[in-house]
């Protein structure tokens, strides 16, 4: 019998001051925080990148879902090196390519194409979510 | 020679194709087959990051050196390329349509730009750098790079 899955774990990118690694961090926080709170948790890349105990248990213990703000796809890396399971791997650009008029621009606050852009990710983070919860989407790298 | 030139700047490695030609923006032409083929250099793509979309002009257009043959937006800033040969596009880069990372992953190989149709190449070529020059030139835009970092 498969074992249902309690809980989907996020991991956005750290990027400071970069408008994609900004769209990253607001749609996990739009995730995390509004649209599925009960069923994930953020875990900050920052605190898997320091060894934190509690958060490496985590990424080992739940699927995540990783929201990479540029190619060097620091999320997915680093919960791949604490012995996580990826259950999908976003990239902010490759969103945006699919909403070409959502350019995200600003860095401390995000513009209004860059925070729909957020919204539209967190979305499709959400059907990846439900479709972990419900089983009906499996466990295997994107 | 070897097939590259590199440097490396700060954190950063570079390399300069020695089979073709560039203008200083960073622009490389190599006639392949009757045709030449443009597209940017290793260290265009890596200072400009990684692209969004990548607008080339279409097939048919008429360039003249200088003349705008690409527009490239990345994560960080949007750039105007302007065109290192005299000729008139035949084919444009199918990549650059559905997948214009090839840029960043093979500036030199399947990232390249457009294919034209040049009346004179080894008139063309005699105007722009050879890959010791480019080298030269680009390492000084790198290590200017550097020191806004």
């Amino acid at each position: 019998m498969m074992e249902k899955i309690q809980k989907v774990i996020i991991v956005p990118c750290s990027g400071i001051g970069k408008p994609y690694g900004s769209v990253s961090r607001e749609a996990a926080y739009e995730v995390t925080e509004n649209l599925r709170p009960g069923q994930t948790r953020l875990v900050p890349l920052a605190l898997l990148v320091l060894g934190d105990d509690k958060s490496r248990s985590f990424v080992v213990e739940y699927p995540a879902v990783t929201i990479d703000g540029c190619k060097l796809g620091c999320a997915a890396k680093m919960v791949q090196q604490s012995g996580g399971t990826i259950a999908q791997e976003f990239a902010v650009l490759d969103v945006y390519r699919r909403y070409k008029d959502l350019k995200p621009q600003g860095i401390a606050e995000l513009n209004e194409g860059g925070q729909k852009l957020a919204r539209v990710l967190a979305e499709e983070v959400t059907a990846v979510v439900d479709g972990l919860m419900t089983g009906k989407q499996g466990g295997e790298n994107a | 020679m070897s097939d590259f030139l590199e440097t490396t700047v700060d954190k950063f490695t570079f390399k300069v194709a020695t089979d073709r030609f560039y203008n200083e923006e960073g622009v490389w032409a190599k006639e392949e087959t009757g045709r030449v083929r443009i597209g940017l250099s290793d260290f265009v793509q890596k200072r400009s990051g990684d692209v969004a979309f990548a607008e080339i002009k279409t097939a048919g257009t008429v360039l003249a050196v200088g003349g705008e043959v690409a527009i490239i937006e990345t994560i960080k800033v949007n750039v105007t390329y302007t065109s290192p040969v005299n000729g008139k596009i035949v084919k444009v880069n199918p990549a650059m349509n559905n997948a214009p990372e090839t840029i960043n992953q093979d500036p030199y190989g399947a990232g390249w730009l457009a294919e034209l149709e040049v009346a004179n190449w080894e008139e063309e070529c005699a105007k722009l750098l050879d890959p010791e020059a480019y080298f030269k030139i680009m390492k000084g835009q790198a290590e200017e790079e550097a020191k806004k970092l």
